[in-house]
Formats: C-alpha cells, structure tokens, sequence
C-alpha cells in the first residue's frame, strides 16, 4: 500500500492548478461575456457581427488547436507564453464565448414586457438593467453557467498536453515512472468527478432557491 | 423637453368655458409596422379628470395607439401634447429626456400585467418609486403599502407575482403606476387577460379611480364600463378613429355604419 501513497499524493496535488484553470477561465468567461452580450445586442450592425464571428470562430475550432495556436504558435510571431498563461487565455476565451451565447439565450427567455413595463415607469437604462433585467437573466441562466463549468473542468484536462502540472500531467508522468496507468488515471478521473459534484450541488442549490422564491410564473 | 409656452393653470383658465381641458392632445399621430398602418392619423384629446374609452374590433390599431402615448412605439408623425410637454414627430428622434418627460407623466397597465417576477408585490411597487423619483427606501415602502391598500392587496404586500392570481396581479400592477403619482393612466385591455368575474375586481378598482377625478384613457373591450364609467368613448376602426362623443350616444346610436356592426357584434353575443 505504501508503494501508492507517493504517486497518488503526487497527483493529487494536480488538483490545485485544475481547480484554478477551471475557476479562472469561469470567472473570466462570466465577466466578459457581459460586454460581449452589450455587444450581441447593439443597435449597430458591425458590433453585432463582430460578437458572431468571435463566437463562431473561437467554437468552431477545437480546444486543442486553440490552446496549440497560444503555446506554441504564437511564438513565431515574437510571443514567448508560458504553459499556464496560454492554457488560461485559451480556456478563458472559450468560456466567454459559451457564456456569452448562455446570456443571450437567457435574454431571449425575458419577455419583451419587462423591459416595456421598465420604460413605462420611466426607469432609466441602468435601472432597468441592475434591477429588472440582470436578476432574471441570472435566474434564466444559472444552470446553463454550472454546466459549463463542469465542461471547462473536463477541458482543462487538455492543458496537460502542453506541460502543465494539472491532474492528468501528473497521472501521466506517474505512469511513466510507476507503471500503473489504470490506477493512476483512474484515480485522476476521480478527483474530476469529485470537482463537479460540488458544482452541480451548488447550481441546484442556487436554482431551487431562487425558483421557489417565483413559485409559478 | 418641456415646454413651458403654455402653463398648466393658463390652460386651464383657457379652457374653463369648456368641460374639462385636455390633458392629452394627440394630433395626426401616425405608426407604421413596414407596409402595415397600425395607427392612421389619429386625432383626440382625454380631458382632464375624465376617463376616455377606446373601443373596436381587434386589429383596429387601439393599443398601438395608446403605446404611442408614453411612447413605447415611437410614431412615425404627427404631434403629441401630454401636461406641459409637447413632441412632435417625424423630424428627428426624440431625445431620451424627452421621452422620460412624458413617460414621468403616465402610468401603464398592460393586458399581460408585466409585474417583475423577482420582486415581491411591495418591491414591485416601490423599485422606481426608488430609483425614479429618489424616494428613500422606507418612504418608497410606506407609499406602496398604502397604494396596495388601496387596491386591497395589503395583506399580498411579500408575495411574489407568481404566488397571485391574475386579478391580484393586475391590481398590484395598478398599484404600481399609481406610485409614480401619474397625472394620467392609461389602461391596455386591462381585463382581456382575465376571467370575466376576476375582470370584475379590476373594473372597480377602475370605478374608484375615476371617481377620484384621475385622468384615464382605457383600452377595453367592457362596454359596460365604457358606457357607464367613461365620459368620452372612441372607436378605432383599422387604424382609424371613426367616431367619438358620449358614451350613450355612442352606445345607442351610433353614426357610422362600421360602429353598428361593431357594436351588435360584441353587445348581441
């Protein structure tokens, strides 16, 4: 038994750096997708393209290629990133781009009415925004957020391709050096389901409470 | 923009040898949803301190109309005068001030309600008093209390819109524009969401308004309240006003043909 405590700790501490990859590029994306929502919804033609095409480009090519493009790519062109840096701008991106067209979904499901009774009441931009508008689109849009949570936790596994200490890397590594690889990347797998049950936990926490506040709408 | 050619008491004493001064005057207004002309020219005044019945077969243009007077659709021409501020349309847009100058003026029940459903009865009632008129918290909650009371919803005032009924809810959403100190209220198809008998809870909280001298112009398909309530009655047929006057001329003999057939339609069921 001994012989596992070694490899398995070593993994373990892989947790920390899957743990801030995930959480950083979620807070990342959970920011930066409300400028980017500003954007999807302007009056102005051009700025609702350009939220289309960052969108569609950044989904529609995989992670991995994204996250190569940032590591190794752009070094040709003068930018030396290390490891953890592109692996956070790479899933960050993607997270902003998936919470973006969260938000806008979200916003299609608040009736055209809010915003006319909002107006009716001469309640200004911000106003309506901050207290009629944001709260319901939190509401609308908290189960779609922790899935994607969940599925940047299981994409941030991919950053292990390019030398970062995350839980897969070192579960290679130690099968590398102890053989194994079914205990230790099973063992990886575990940490990963543990990590989610807390998120999905706390999303239907947060929504059974804020629905059951609404009743039947 | 508040134009201050003409003041209210001036107004007033202008128009003392008539009924009541207009409190709204609308002019020629004029929407336009692409090719479809959904509010053709319409000219009317509400008086001040009367309620003014709009009535018509669906698809006549009435609630556009009546949208374009806080201007949540903005029209395409034509002038509008509401208190001391006067828009005209057509030029340029208007300005967002003077959009909220009018809208300052109004308050707005829709058909659908529109409470907001994160907010318990009382918050929906005090949020813009709040934000809108700089009410503190507690002022802002004491006068939506008493305008909950007023429509008999005190005892609602921490329920949330989903946990009432749609009668309930209508009347909190009265009470909501009440608490903007409105100088006049306009009413889009009020009851048309409801059970006629849950209609019934809201017409009296309309009776009693009127009766308190508020200014009010209604969408309504009640002809019993247009007849009994209203001082003025209009009917809008395909974007046009056809004929206005006095709720028992209107009722029991109109002019125009279209208003005949509208009104055996809706009154021989």
């Amino acid at each position: 038994m001994d012989y596992w405590i070694e490899p398995l700790r070593y993994i373990a501490f892989g947790t920390g750096m899957t743990v801030m990859l995930t959480f950083g590029a979620a807070i990342i994306g959970i920011v930066l997708a409300v400028p980017l929502l500003l954007m999807a919804r302007s009056r102005f033609t051009a700025l609702r393209g350009l939220y289309h095409a960052f969108v569609h480009i950044v989904r529609g090519v995989p992670t991995l290629v994204w996250l190569f493009i940032a590591f190794f790519g752009v070094t040709q062109i003068g930018i030396v990133l290390d490891p953890i840096t592109s692996a956070m701008l790479t899933l960050g991106m993607i997270a902003t781009a998936n919470m973006a067209e969260i938000y806008r979904g979200g916003m299609q499901a608040i009736p055209a009415g809010q915003w006319e009774a909002a107006h009716a009441l001469s309640l200004d931009r911000s106003a309506t925004a901050r207290d009629i508008i944001a709260p319901q689109l939190f509401r609308a849009v908290s189960p779609s957020v922790a899935t994607q949570v969940i599925g940047l936790l299981k994409d941030s596994a991919l950053v292990s391709t390019i030398g970062v200490a995350d839980l897969v890397f070192r579960a290679g590594l130690m099968t590398q050096n102890y053989g194994n690889g079914l205990v230790m990347f099973a063992f990886a797998g575990l940490i990963y389901l543990a990590l989610s049950l807390p998120v999905g936990a706390l999303s239907r926490y947060v929504h059974a409470r804020i629905t059951r506040r609404y009743a039947v709408v | 923009m508040s134009v201050p050619s003409m003041s209210r008491a001036r107004l007033q004493s202008e128009n003392q040898a008539a009924m009541n001064a207009p409190y709204l005057t609308a002019e020629s207004l004029t929407k336009t949803f692409g090719e479809h002309r959904a509010v053709d020219e319409v000219s009317l005044s509400v008086p001040q301190g009367e309620v003014t019945s709009i009535i018509g077969p669906s698809g006549a243009g009435k609630s556009s109309f009546i949208r374009c007077l806080n201007l949540l659709e903005v029209p395409d021409s034509g002038r509008l005068r509401i208190g001391d501020d006067a828009l005209q349309f057509g030029g340029a847009e208007p300005r967002r001030s003077e959009i909220q100058a009018v809208r300052r003026h109004t308050g707005m029940v829709f058909q659908a309600f529109n409470l907001f459903p994160h907010l318990t009865a009382l918050k929906n009632v005090a949020l813009a008093q709040m934000r809108v008129l700089g009410r503190s918290r507690k002022e802002a909650e004491d006068r939506a209390m008493a305008q909950l009371e007023r429509v008999g919803l005190a005892d609602k005032a921490g329920s949330y819109p989903g946990q009432c009924s749609g009668g309930q809810q209508q009347r909190i959403a009265i009470a909501r524009a009440l608490a903007m100190d409105p100088d006049l209220m306009l009413f889009d198809e009020p009851t048309s969401g409801l059970d006629p008998e849950i209609g019934a809870e809201i017409l009296t909280v309309m009776r009693e308004l009127a009766a308190d001298k508020m200014t009010m112009l209604v969408v309504t398909h009640e002809m019993e309240f247009a007849r009994h309530v209203s001082n003025q009655i209009v009917v809008m047929v395909d974007g046009a006003v056809i004929e206005q006057g006095e709720p028992d001329k209107i009722m029991s003999d109109p002019e125009h043909q279209r208003t005949k057939q509208f009104l055996s339609a809706v009154l021989g069921r």
